[in-house]
């Protein structure tokens, strides 16, 4: 309170003291040649801790709100669903949550957390599974206390079970109605064909999943030593390592972490169309890409940056959208893990100007490999991606968890300090090569959403073309 | 002449004389400054200092309610045109610019007209006015720098940057790294005064594209549109924000020009930084760019209300996909108190799995797949509506639900909701608001929200005690005053799905086409 005042006291005296002549007319000096003060930065590190059993704890302190963040990963995700149950990891992970625990049911876990003004949530990615806890101060332990109910000893209630099958059904039946969503899941299931990854679930996979299914599950990926704990926010280190130990550190259950390889990707080149009446085409097209243990890593988060993940000034954004007018959304997009990594293109455009927006961003890719990008589209891309750099650290749940996340991937703890450097020290030439590398049309895959009648020319002046049903 | 010293919200003394509040509200009351410049322009300034960045908002209290008729689409149209660069940013010759511009204008008009004649046009003149225009186009490019504006905020590490068009209000912000505040003055006050509108009628055809990803293949999208056209017929909130089509695709750069300039006045404009500052020199910073925008009267914007419905609304629409369901209910706006109360409502109907909503038609009945509540909707300038959003749970109806939801409704009239209840709401409200205080991005949103919309951002400080004061009467006397069929609009989308697409169920009897 006293600095606020102190502070306003300083405004007044420099109020009452500026020149009366700030209204004047003012040269207009460019925007790039102002200059800056030099950034202060020095973002907080959380620190690292082991329970005895295992489970690892990142730890950071931040009492700006009387708030305490969880945010956990556990290694696990739906890449692990068996092929005839896709599904399982995600409702494993949302039954944990809703069906209750030995001694609580889901209702009453539910009424207890809602009471509390308690946020807990569990979820399924592809390569992991997560949950999130949100509390206020006072009610730590309480959060915890749950949380470690759920992690240890869920109850799969078998009509919460019923229910969630029930409305991952209803909710497969809507993604039909949902042109963007609808291209890219199936965008995904080409992409990774023969791989775990490409199995999503289905009507039929998900009426095949029983409660032993989950109970299963759960078995085999909730154990100590396949979780990982960011917490932040209104605590000490010593009151923080003093609960998790209290409710986790107690809980002994064996298993090993399971890993499944990476997608190999296939020979390709053909056009996948699916059809849907719709006045407007979803185009997604792409391939796998360079892990973030890959050299190319870099190389090709600079390309993705010029292609089309750099926003307006991006080459497809550019061409399709800025001087053509043929797209509201389009762009890229690259996501790499830490043993793989996919990129791709993407435009929805009338059904009249479809061809031509798949020729469009096709030829761009050409151009890339053929002449690689200028020294002023490089020099752009760098200083876009170093200077927003900063962003990676604006709250402690962040910072927190992108530690506990390296180390999840199995990257080195300097990996993202190392990171502005290393994108610096991208040249056109390795650019160039990397562009060479991956971006070939044999391997690529693209999907074509819409009704062809409607198309400027038939799919197939593009080249093969297969039919596909979208399988929900 | 010396300057008057700028009057501040006396909020720091405030706090003084208050009994101390949970330390978090306390807190964020005393740390907002506000500042208004000699043009009106009201700034509001806040420093966090976890991480070197700053998140800052322009809003401008002007959007699609303003709009005049027939020209829909425009507030939208021109947020879109803002990214294109100012008489300084994104050209290589400002007077060749604004000559070819002037002809591109008067080639767009002309091909304007002839394509209004519709089929009445002559295919002929069509294709010369077109080839016109495109070689005019083609012309300019050598004039103008594509995307400056936004290579030059990406280029400095701008993250967030977006604009957005609602109803009631205009709102431009970006986040960037802290020691780049005077960058954002430059190029927002300079956009805010000389804007160039190039590349105008190929962005008027990416909003046609945005309308055909947001509304044509969107059934949500497409079933809103009608839901506000029918609920209010007298007020411009019935009208999509994206426009109509028919008035979309003629919109012209004069009618984008006039937009503006009746749009920017300083006094409807709210600035609001939060983040890594040192508020002195942020300050000063904008006043060097922003003060010298001269003030300018406004007009008293001349919209008619809603007349009182006398009886329900109803429309039907036939889209290829999933049914579902809107419901609205005619009531005030903030900062009304009614409206505080239908937040407590929305919370006891639909937030999370413990609502009223939740519990009784997805998990006991087992008729939705979801129901969700908005307080507020489509602005919150004017009377507005409590909305419903429902999807059945096949096989059920749209009037099952609807029926299921009535029931819910009615109890909310008839019993008061018990004290635990209600307790829960409130310490969920509270939660959620202080999670809500977390992020630089998160706050300077609010603060210049509730400043623009309300005069006075402090509705956001005092939020959470005047939700703690409501009873369980107020929540039913708010129920029936506001929650009667004769009140409120109903829009459902029927499927036009053939029964074999839909696995073999038969269809709803109302089929489409």
């Amino acid at each position: 309170m006293k600095n606020t005042i102190r502070i306003l006291i300083c405004f007044y005296c420099l109020v009452l003291a500026a020149p009366v002549t700030a209204a004047e007319p003012r040269p207009v000096r460019h925007p790039d040649s102002l200059t800056y003060k030099p950034l202060r930065f020095n973002p907080p590190q959380a620190r690292r801790h082991t329970l005895d059993n295992g489970i690892i704890l990142y730890v950071l302190e931040d009492h700006e709100l009387p708030l305490v963040n969880i945010s956990a990963v556990f290694r696990s995700g739906s890449v692990h669903d068996p092929a005839a149950k896709a599904g399982l990891a995600e409702l494993t992970h949302r039954i944990m949550r809703t069906g209750g625990t030995q001694s609580l049911s889901g209702d009453d876990l539910d009424d207890l957390l809602a009471f509390h003004g308690i946020s807990l949530n569990f979820s399924a990615e592809m390569d992991m599974g997560l949950a999130n806890l949100s509390v206020l101060k006072q009610d730590l332990a309480l959060g915890l206390d749950v949380f470690s109910q759920i992690l240890r000893q869920p109850r799969f209630a078998q009509d919460k079970l019923q229910l969630a099958k029930d409305l991952h059904i209803e909710g497969l039946r809507g993604i039909l109605d949902d042109p963007p969503k609808y291209a890219f899941r199936e965008f995904r299931k080409l992409l990774y064909r023969d791989n775990p990854r490409g199995m999503l679930s289905s009507q039929i996979s998900v009426k095949n999943i029983q409660r032993s299914d989950l109970v299963d599950f759960h078995r085999r990926f909730f154990h100590p030593g396949n979780v990982m704990l960011a917490i932040t926010g209104d605590v000490t280190l010593a009151e923080a390592l003093r609960l998790a130990g209290r409710y986790l550190g107690d809980w002994q259950a064996s298993g090993r972490p399971e890993m499944i390889q990476p997608p190999a990707g296939q020979e390709n080149g053909t056009i996948h169309y699916l059809y849907k009446a719709i006045p407007q085409s979803v185009i997604v097209s792409g391939q796998l890409a360079p892990s973030k243990r890959d050299q190319d890593f870099y190389p090709f988060t600079i390309l993705d940056f010029i292609l089309g993940g750099g926003g307006f000034r991006s080459r497809i954004f550019q061409e399709v959208r800025s001087n053509r007018g043929l797209a509201y959304s389009t762009g890229s997009f690259y996501k790499a893990r830490q043993d793989y990594g996919a990129f791709g293109a993407y435009a929805m455009t009338k059904s009249s100007s479809t061809v031509a927006v798949v020729t469009l961003i096709s030829d761009i890719m050409t151009d890339v490999k053929e002449r690689g990008v200028t020294q002023e589209e490089l020099s752009w891309a760098k200083k876009s991606i170093n200077n927003s750099f900063i962003f990676s650290f604006q709250d402690t749940d962040q910072i927190a968890s992108q530690q506990m996340m390296l180390e999840y991937d199995r990257l080195p703890q300097d990996f993202l300090m190392k990171y502005p450097q290393q994108i610096d020290r991208v040249t056109a030439e390795a650019l160039h090569q990397t562009a060479n590398r991956y971006l070939n049309r044999e391997r690529a895959v693209t999907l074509i959403l819409g009704d062809e009648k409607a198309f400027d020319k038939p799919p197939s002046s593009l080249g093969k073309v297969i039919r596909i049903e979208g399988d929900l | 002449m010396i300057r008057k010293p700028h009057i501040f919200i006396p909020v720091v003394l405030l706090v003084f004389l208050l009994q101390p509040l949970s330390a978090a509200e306390n807190d964020l009351e005393s740390r907002v400054l506000k500042f208004t410049l000699n043009n009106g322009i009201r700034v509001l300034l806040l420093e966090r200092h976890l991480s070197p960045t700053v998140s800052l908002y322009i809003r401008q209290r002007t959007g699609a309610v303003d709009e005049i008729s027939g020209k829909t689409g425009t507030a939208h149209l021109l947020e879109h045109m803002m990214f294109k660069g100012t008489t300084t940013i994104g050209t290589r010759n400002d007077a060749m610019e604004r000559e070819i511009l002037q002809k591109i204008k008067e080639a767009g008009r002309q091909l304007d007209l002839e394509r209004r004649k519709a089929d009445g046009a002559d295919a002929k003149t069509l294709e010369t006015l077109q080839a016109k225009l495109k070689a005019l186009q083609e012309e300019h490019k050598q004039w103008m720098i594509p995307n400056e504006l936004d290579r030059i905020y990406t280029e400095n590490g701008a993250e967030e940057m977006n604009a957005s068009t609602g109803q009631d209000l205009t709102t431009y912000h970006v986040s960037l790294p802290s020691n780049k505040v005077e960058l954002w003055a430059r190029i927002e006050s300079d956009r805010l005064q000389n804007p160039v509108f190039r590349e105008f009628y190929t962005e008027r055809d990416v909003i046609m594209e945005e309308r055909r990803q947001r509304i044509e293949t969107n059934p949500a999208g497409k079933l809103a549109e009608q839901f506000f056209a029918t609920a209010f017929r007298a007020h411009p909130y019935g009208r999509p924000i994206l426009g109509w089509p028919s008035d979309m695709r003629f919109l012209s750069m004069d009618d984008v020009s006039a937009f503006f300039h009746q749009a920017r006045a300083p006094r409807h404009t709210v600035i609001s930084v939060v983040g890594d500052i040192n508020p002195e020199e942020t300050l000063s910073i904008i006043r060097k760019y922003f003060e010298s925008i001269p003030a300018r009267k406004t007009a008293p914007p001349v919209i008619n209300g809603e007349p009182p419905l006398s009886d329900e609304r109803r429309v039907e629409v036939s889209f290829d996909a999933k049914p579902q369901l809107m419901i609205g209910y005619h009531k005030p706006p903030p900062p009304a108190q009614d409206d505080y109360t239908f937040d407590v409502i929305e919370a006891i109907l639909s937030k999370g799995r413990t609502s009223r909503f939740y519990r009784k038609l997805v998990e006991e009945m087992k008729i939705a797949e979801s129901v969700a509540t908005a307080n507020g909707t489509p602005g919150a300038r004017y009377p507005n509506l409590f909305a419903i959003f429902a999807t059945p749970r096949r096989p059920h109806a749209c009037r099952e639900l609807e029926q299921a939801i009535e029931a819910e409704l009615e109890r909310l009239k008839r019993e008061p909701v018990p004290e635990q209840e209600l307790q829960k709401i409130k310490n969920q409200l509270k939660a959620d608001f202080i999670r809500s205080l977390n992020s630089n991005n998160g706050l300077a949103s609010m603060l210049s929200y509730y400043e623009t919309l309300l005069g006075d951002y402090r509705y956001l400080t005092n939020y959470i005690k005047i939700i703690d004061k409501i009873t369980s009467d107020e929540i039913m006397q708010a129920a029936q005053k506001y929650l009667r069929n004769e009140n409120r609009a109903v829009a459902t989308l029927v499927s036009s799905r053939t029964p074999s697409e839909q696995s073999g169920q038969p269809a709803g009897s109302k089929m489409g086409k």
